[in-house]
């Protein structure tokens, strides 16, 4: 008989699955069990409830008294496929009145998955492969990480930061560097550092994958090789500031680092330290841009880091632009449906969430869709391609660029 | 680890565990119960023994689902181990400077129920009328026990007594009402609205229509109490405003059969309390400590 092992889900985790009350706040805000597919398996609740339900045939008192219970197991693979149907968008979280930390509990409960032998998904294998043969989850070779900034090398001084000792490290993240539509935001991303003339540089090939979708798909164990290595580059840097322009870097190196080893040097989204430019007068935002700007807050910045204002104050500190709230915005803000790994593995479904997102975007009658984030960037910008929308889809540091005049 | 190790570790949390177990009880079984309305003795005695039973249930439940959670990775050492660590790391912490903020979070977010409220105050307060209501009761039942059964506090006891007049008949009736309210409000919202969040099966069902029928059967109680004029009923009623109502239309002949109303209410009262464990209802437990874990429980512990 297959015997679950609870012991690698958090204690925490184990008081929350009994704290939760049922209620079903999270069911009807959740974006891929509750808004796009009405699943109850795949809502916090219905997770939450089965896998409580699976442990005590084995844990519980009956268990004790009358010996445990054998799994089938089709309920095991079944639950696991579902717990992958959740992009961690950490909405639950925000809703549920029990205080329960879910996001903490989602990945802990794919960590969980992974250790009893029923995870990652197939779909996720694959990524896996490629991060451990080539550092990156896109399958592309490690000397063309550093590809993007070959267009702007005579425009921009970007140091290497393995041989150069430079302020800032500009950690630029897999897709960016990887995927040629999202290279630009790295590329807007190093122009305004050298607008405001930091001195700022960056691993090049030498960089690695961050770990952060392995970490989402459960497989933190399998990372800390990976985030050893990039706290070594890190600290051979000597840079007393690393910034991200990926949310996901950002949410990994901040939050999963630190249970990993020390990071001596300030981690900052590229949102926090634009704002500190701003405030200290080394970027200035001088040239006019029109347009009627939305915000999008993805997940990994909003709801896991707290980051609302920063990315908003940057949009007010453009001259001529309408600055439009979606009706859900901040920390009730909708997923775009690409974390997770969710995108990986059913990318139907993340079609769906981000074209419910594009359509809020629409709603509210604007021009720009923005945001700071590499992969809603990503799932945003093919959902108004497919929708036909005629929203542009613009990145944060896109539009700080256009509001830096030449001369600076 | 070492079986004596192991047993060890059991030793020293089962013997206390036990031990608080069976002095609880003989607490419970050694009051006077001097003044209690029921007349028949047996009756008494059978709910005695349904009660020590009920919370030695309840206190096991507790435990057993404590020590699962125990299980959980974060320490080292047998379950029984990591709790004893647990509680005696909480224990300090209740002596730390710490403590005062900590609880000042419980009593927002535990008690006052901050986020639900900001959600919904329809679904906030129904469950504030039945927390309420409930920690109200059982608050109330801890001090009639004490100034009847062991102070033998006289304003307690005697019929025109205040203490008599305004927590014994008046307290009860308003925890009661307050139970009753948030459980009207839970049956209607769950069994007709049936908003689509809400997802009924059987225990669910089962903990509202249980705790519903415990509540009307302390009203109804009283209602047969008054028109029976049982003792402790016969003057100053309309304090007991509810079980008053009920009264009104509860025939005198009930009264005869005041001791067999008064067993059932208690049996269910006591199973209700050892329901609790085993049930959705054990949220009521976990909720808080989940909502404080983080803070209360030593790093070791917490993910990651």
């Amino acid at each position: 008989m297959k015997k679950l092992d609870i012991s690698r889900l958090d204690v925490l985790a184990l008081m929350r699955y009994d704290a939760c009350t049922r209620c079903g706040e999270c069911t009807s805000t959740c974006p891929t069990g509750g808004e796009a597919q009405d699943v109850e398996l795949v809502t916090p609740r219905g997770k939450i409830l089965r896998l409580k339900e699976l442990y005590k045939k084995q844990y519980g008192l009956k268990a004790r008294l009358l010996g445990p219970k054998e799994i089938p197991e089709e309920q095991l693979k079944e639950l696991s496929s579902r717990a992958y149907e959740c992009t961690i968008c950490g909405q639950c979280k925000t809703v549920c009145p029990a205080h329960l930390d879910t996001i903490e509990m989602w990945e802990n409960m794919r960590e969980f998955l992974v250790a009893n032998g029923l995870a990652p998904l197939p779909a996720h294998e694959q990524i896996v492969k490629s991060i451990e043969n080539y550092d990156n989850p896109w399958m592309q070779p490690r000397t063309q990480r550093s590809r993007w900034s070959k267009r702007i090398e005579k425009e921009v001084k970007i140091k290497d930061a393995n041989k150069e000792k430079c302020d800032v490290l500009f950690f630029v993240g897999c897709t960016a560097a990887y995927d040629p539509n999202i290279r630009d935001m790295a590329i807007d991303t190093a122009r305004v550092l050298a607008k405001a003339k930091v001195d700022f540089g960056t691993l090049g090939n030498e960089e690695g994958c961050c770990g952060s979708t392995m970490m989402r798909t459960g497989l933190f164990e399998s990372t800390r090789g990976m985030v050893q290595k990039n706290i070594e580059r890190f600290e051979k840097s000597s840079a007393s500031i690393i910034v991200t322009s990926c949310s996901g870097c950002y949410k990994t190196i901040k939050q999963d680092y630190p249970k990993v080893g020390k990071v001596n040097a300030r981690v900052l989204h590229i949102t926090q330290y634009v704002n500190e430019l701003i405030d200290e007068g080394k970027l200035v935002l001088d040239k006019k841009v029109e347009g009627k700007v939305t915000y999008h807050d993805p997940c990994h910045l909003g709801r896991h880091n707290g980051l609302y204002d920063e990315p908003r104050k940057i949009l007010k500190a453009i001259e001529g632009l309408d600055i439009i709230e979606m009706e859900r915005n901040r920390d009730e803000a909708r997923c775009c449906g690409a974390g997770g790994g969710v995108k990986t593995a059913f990318p139907d479904l993340a079609q769906k969430i981000s074209t419910i997102r594009v359509e809020d975007a629409e709603k509210i009658g604007a021009d720009i869709l923005a945001t700071s984030c590499p992969f809603c960037y990503q799932s945003l910008k093919a959902a108004t391609e497919t929708k036909g929308s005629t929203l542009r889809m613009m990145d944060l540091m896109e539009l700080v660029r256009m509001a830096c005049s030449d001369g600076q | 680890m070492s079986q004596g190790t192991y047993l060890k570790d059991k030793a020293w949390l089962y013997l206390p565990f036990f031990g608080t177990i069976i002095l609880v009880s003989a607490i419970i079984l050694l009051l006077p119960y001097g003044t209690v309305y029921v007349q028949d003795r047996m009756y008494l005695s059978f709910f005695l023994a349904t009660i020590v039973l009920c919370v030695a249930l309840f206190f096991i439940g507790t435990l057993y689902n404590v020590l699962i959670w125990m299980q959980g990775k974060g320490l080292s050492g047998s379950p029984e181990r990591r709790l004893l660590r647990v509680v005696m790391k909480s224990l300090r912490f209740v002596l730390s400077r710490r403590f005062a903020k900590v609880t000042a979070v419980f009593v927002k977010d535990a008690l006052y129920l901050s986020k639900l409220k900001d959600r919904s105050t329809l679904r906030w307060l129904m469950h504030l009328l039945i927390l309420g209501g409930f920690i109200l009761t059982f608050a109330l039942d801890l001090v009639v026990t004490v100034a009847l059964d062991l102070v033998n506090y006289e304003p307690m006891i005697v019929e025109t007594g205040w203490a008599k007049i305004w927590i014994r008949d008046f307290g009860f009736e308003v925890g009661g009402l307050m139970m009753l309210l948030g459980l009207v409000i839970a049956a209607v919202r769950r069994f007709i609205y049936k908003p689509k969040m809400v997802r009924t099966e059987l225990p669910d069902a089962v903990s509202i229509l249980f705790l519903l029928g415990v509540v009307l059967g302390g009203f109804i109680l009283e209602g047969i109490g008054i028109t029976g004029s049982i003792a402790g009923h016969t003057v100053n009623q309309e304090y007991s405003f509810v079980g008053y109502a009920f009264s009104l239309v509860t025939p005198s002949s009930w009264g005869q059969y005041y001791d067999q109303a008064w067993l059932i209410h208690g049996v269910m009262s006591a199973l209700f309390i050892a329901y609790i464990p085993f049930s959705k209802l054990f949220h009521m437990i976990a909720t808080p400590i989940a909502i404080e874990a983080e803070q209360m429980l030593p790093s070791g512990v917490k993910p990651g």
